[in-house]
């Protein structure tokens, strides 16, 4: 049975129908259920679910130990950045140890985090800063762009084998959606259409997977079809159904709330350009964030992101309704 | 902690003398075989009173996780030296299948999860691995090796600080070996600049912190032992600051390849011209010290540990001729996806 | 502490308390955007502290900044003006309430991580070390950045290296929500030092005196190159851990307790008890910050929101 919860509800019902079925399931960071009186502190006790301090480098660190030895911790990280304070845990130890060791390890951990709140949080807590992990072979990531997704994609982050940033979008925490009840997973590695169109294929993630939608249905009113597609894990990355899409439709624009160098969509755009050059009928096109920090002023912060006006109107670029620029 | 008796004693010894015997050959391969070994390593020799005295004090379920000075623990465990060295070599029955190489040994059968090649990183995982013995709930302890220099790395103050404030069942083990690399630690240690033993940081945690000589095995087995009853008993955590010399240089000469590799003198000589100081740690070897000590009680017949001698010395002909005769693994097998993710 | 300095003390505080106040207003109204830290109950550290600094000393502060940066000597038009995302702001906007930098005054800034400005501060009380000037740098931190890997890794620096820096610990008990006890074993934080040997006392924040005493002793050492010192001044933040926190771990008769010790009205009692100032001037300081609040207010308003191609202008140092 599905019903109607936010998205920030299904991350923590996802956490706790995982913690009842698996008890080596432990959640910890900072700020998590400092009552006692907290749901999860009631179900599951306070030696699995823990406050720490704001020890960066100990909580992803302690997860990869914890990880080794047989459990499977979700850290609490709050804030995508958080991590970098701990970057050597989360890219050259977790994702590592287990080809090091020819496969005698395994690294089971969730990095939890939230991402993307470009809500007047100025330079430190708003970025998109997913498309660096992307070139961290073992370790996954998971942006999940809707409730039921948010449930299902924790879900799998939980049972996965490897180590996982599972990245919340701040922008859509209280978005509302159907979400399965009980046990529910979504796999990594299979990307969602979530429209379909003929003319064009637009990829997005997370907050940008709506904004690629709302310019769908103005594009619809003029005439033209976007197939709108959701890779929901980008390791590992669905290139598949992007080709397939990109082989009917001819045209491709990305769409990524991360900046354009180094970022998510400079990866597919690498991916198709290679293995779907002949489906091409015009040059990929991307709709980034700048290349810049994101700034604090609310016009500026809204300059810099991508939003439907520049999706569509890059769409009726790679159509051709309008001149293909820079 | 149970009492040594003899047999204990003379396993004891035997380790040392293994985990020496091993680091030579390692050493020495580099002259008798250039180009075997790759990359970096780095040697327990002078080390092996501690690793031995802290390994002796574990029991059945007991985990633990080290450095990349790392080829000690698991000699100690039990791991075959046949595929210790071929990992060091990069060879296909590498303990790690050759993809970890000297820096990364682990055998997680035996309690060893593993290491880290980043100065202080892994004992934020080996204060992760106690937490999940208290969870079992089983009386399981965690020894987290680590280097004088990693007590200034942020990890070791966070991960101290929630090993006591949460009673985890771990004991820090803190190898003094004086260097961070060619940096000596009152160069780069407050307390060390104003004479104090390390251990003293273990106030700002609230925590037991001792020092021991980590040259004599017994000592550090009773400290290491006490250290872990108490974890066992779930009174928390402890560090112990064993002191070592370490009687290599920090690790083989880093160089391009083609370049021919080997050991250089240790850095007391090399960085600062102190051969006396270096002299003064050879004369004050554990190893002999310990033949001799055991000896001396009657623990052991000179006979019996020339005999050991013997047998090590084969044993570690065997390893490097093992070593030496098995292949590389396919290149292909770099691409293994199931080793990328399990 | 005389005449003077206790009225001077006041005037910042006020302004610091009507700065805060205003800004909540300001906050509801959504005239300020994004995530607001205040202080209000812990301005008598920030003024007694940045009091008595100079221009050409340094001072970081971290999240909650407001007040260290008033008492520096940042102008609060200017201030008032970057928080309301302008383009008078001391950041032309980019910045807001998390990042205030005004380097003409010393305030050197804050950074939005906890504990990420100590590192930093190292760095500069280390220039001022090289350039032989007697010059001091002042960190102010929170008891939650203690657990942070870089506070221990500042800390043997600081000690090894004996640089004339001043960690002042604004120790309010709660880690963002969390309180000390679920942090750490340690209750003082100038216990967690202990081990380096250095200079460090802990007194109460709300006695602003007792704030100055302390501060200036270790001033008068750090200008003649000594260092590193550690202050701890226990605080409480009488309001949430950011604008909107709901507060649910809060205890209800601590907060009666902290009321009572504030120290705003502390040190106006003493000002009376001494004669230094009469009801009329308690009154009047009182009415000049709320008034110059007003002021900064208007200045923001009219200040326009920046040009939003300065975003790529100011990627890369040119």
């Amino acid at each position: 049975m599905a019903r109607e919860i936010p998205y920030i509800a299904a991350v923590q019902e996802a956490i706790r129908v995982e913690m009842e079925r698996d008890p080596s399931v432990v959640f910890y960071g900072q700020d998590v259920a400092p009552s006692d009186e907290d749901p999860l502190v009631q179900a599951f006790g306070r030696e699995r679910v823990r406050v720490s301090p704001i020890s960066e480098t100990a909580e992803i660190g302690m997860a990869v130990g914890l990880a080794l030895a047989g459990y499977r911790p979700v850290v609490e990280l709050l804030m995508a950045e958080f991590m970098l304070v701990a970057m050597n845990q989360v890219v050259n130890e977790a994702p590592r140890l287990r080809y090091m060791s020819g496969g005698q390890v395994k690294v089971p951990a969730v990095f939890k985090a939230g991402y993307g709140f470009t809500a007047g949080w100025a330079g430190q807590h708003t970025g998109s800063i997913y498309g660096m992990f992307m070139g961290f072979p073992g370790l996954k990531i998971a942006l999940p762009s809707t409730p039921a997704d948010a449930k299902g994609l924790m879900a799998t982050a939980i049972r996965d084998d490897n180590p996982v940033c599972y990245l919340i979008n701040y922008l859509l925490v209280l978005e509302h959606g159907d979400v399965p009840e009980g046990e529910y997973t979504v796999p990594f590695g299979e990307a969602a259409v979530r429209r379909s169109g003929s003319d064009v294929t637009i990829v997005a993630t997370g907050w940008t997977v709506g904004r690629a939608l709302a310019a769908a249905e103005t594009l619809a009113g003029e005439g033209i079809e976007a197939e709108v597609i959701d890779p929901r894990t980008l390791n590992p990355l669905d290139t598949a159904t992007i080709l397939s899409s990109v082989e009917k439709t001819g045209h491709l624009v990305l769409v990524d709330q991360g900046t354009r160098h180094g970022g998510a969509s400079a990866v597919i755009a690498a991916e198709v350009a290679e293995h779907g050059f002949t489906s091409l009928k015009a040059p990929i096109a991307q709709v980034t964030a700048l290349d810049v920090t994101v700034p604090y002023s609310e016009p500026m912060e809204a300059f810099v992101l991508p939003n439907e006006e520049k999706i569509a109107g890059k769409v009726r670029q790679v159509l051709g309704e309008a001149p293909v620029a820079a | 902690m149970q009492e040594l008796d003899n047999d204990r004693l003379v396993w004891m010894f035997t380790q040392m003398l293994r985990i020496r015997e091993f680091e030579e050959r390692v050493k020495r391969t580099f002259e008798d075989h250039p180009g075997v070994i790759r990359g970096h390593t780095h040697l327990a020799d002078g080390a092996e009173a501690s690793i031995v005295g802290s390994l002796a004090t574990m029991a059945p379920g007991d985990q633990l996780m080290a450095t990349y000075r790392c080829h000690g623990y698991p000699i100690a465990l039990g791991t075959d030296t046949k595929s210790i060295m071929a990992e060091i070599y990069g060879r296909k029955s590498g303990l790690c299948g050759g993809y970890g190489g000297s820096m990364h040994l682990v055998d997680p059968s035996r309690g060893f999860l593993g290491t880290s090649g980043i100065v202080g990183q892994g004992i934020p995982q080996a204060t992760g691995a106690a937490w999940g013995a208290q969870l079992r709930g089983q009386g399981q302890v965690v020894l987290g090796f680590f280097g004088d220099g990693a007590s200034k790395q942020g990890a070791f103050h966070e991960s101290l600080n929630l090993a006591s404030l949460w009673k985890l069942p771990i004991v820090y083990v803190m190898e003094n070996n004086n260097y961070n690399v060619s940096t000596r630690s009152e160069q780069e240690d407050a307390n060390a600049a104003n004479g104090e033993p390390l251990s003293v940081k273990a106030a700002a945690y609230s925590m037991p912190g001792v020092t021991v000589d980590g040259g004599d095995p017994i000592a550090v087995y009773e400290t290491v032992g006490a250290a872990a009853d108490r974890a066992r008993k779930g009174e928390g955590p402890t560090l112990v600051e064993s002191k070592v010399y370490r009687l290599s240089a920090h690790g083989n000469i880093i160089a391009p390849p083609g370049v021919p590799l080997h050991y250089p003198e240790h850095e007391a000589i090399t960085t600062f011209g102190n051969r006396e100081e270096y002299e003064a740690a050879l004369r004050g070897d554990p190893v002999p010290r310990f033949r001799a000590r055991l000896v001396e009680q009657g623990a052991l017949a000179p006979e019996r540990a020339d005999e050991i001698a013997q047998e090590v010395h084969e044993e570690m002909d065997a390893a490097v001729k093992f070593a030496l005769d098995d292949p590389y693994p396919e290149p292909e097998a770099a691409a293994r996806a199931d080793f990328v993710y399990a | 502490m005389d005449a003077d300095v206790a009225i001077g003390l006041l005037r910042t505080m006020w302004r610091i308390r009507c700065f805060e106040e205003r800004v909540v207003q300001l906050k509801r109204s959504l005239q300020v955007h994004g995530l607001i830290h205040l202080s209000i109950g812990g301005e008598g550290v920030a003024a007694a502290v940045c009091g008595r600094l100079r221009d050409d000393d340094a001072v970081y502060s971290g999240h909650r900044a407001h007040g260290h940066a008033i008492a520096k000597g940042a102008p609060i038009d200017r201030l008032m003006a970057e928080l309301m995302g302008r383009s008078d702001g001391v950041c032309r906007g980019l910045g807001g309430s998390m990042h205030l930098v005004d380097a003409e005054h010393g305030f050197m800034g804050a950074t939005g991580v906890v504990g990420g400005n100590l590192p930093l501060a190292l760095g500069t009380a280390l220039t001022h070390h090289l350039q032989e000037a007697d010059r001091v740098t002042v960190v102010f931190f929170g008891d939650g950045a203690v657990q942070a890997g870089h506070f221990n890794e500042s800390i043997n620096l600081a000690a090894l290296w004996r640089l004339p820096v001043i960690f002042v610990c604004e120790n309010n008990g709660f880690a963002e929500f969390t309180s000390r006890e679920e942090h750490s074993t340690i209750e003082r934080v100038s216990d967690v030092v202990a081990p380096y040997g250095f200079e460090r006392t802990t007194v109460k924040g709300s006695d602003v005196p007792a704030v100055w005493e302390a501060f200036g002793g270790f001033l008068d050492a750090a200008r003649g190159g000594e260092g590193p010192f550690l202050l701890e001044c226990l605080t409480y933040r009488r309001r949430g851990h950011y604008e909107g926190d709901q507060q649910k771990y809060r205890d209800a008769a601590a907060e009666q307790e902290w009321a009572e010790r504030d120290p705003v009205a502390q040190l106006t009692r003493r000002a009376l008890d001494e004669g230094w100032i009469d009801d009329e001037a308690a009154a009047a300081i009182e009415a000049e910050a709320g008034e110059a609040i007003e002021e900064a207010v208007r200045f923001a308003r009219e200040s326009p929101f920046p040009e939003p191609a300065i975003t790529a202008e100011l990627v890369y140092a040119r």
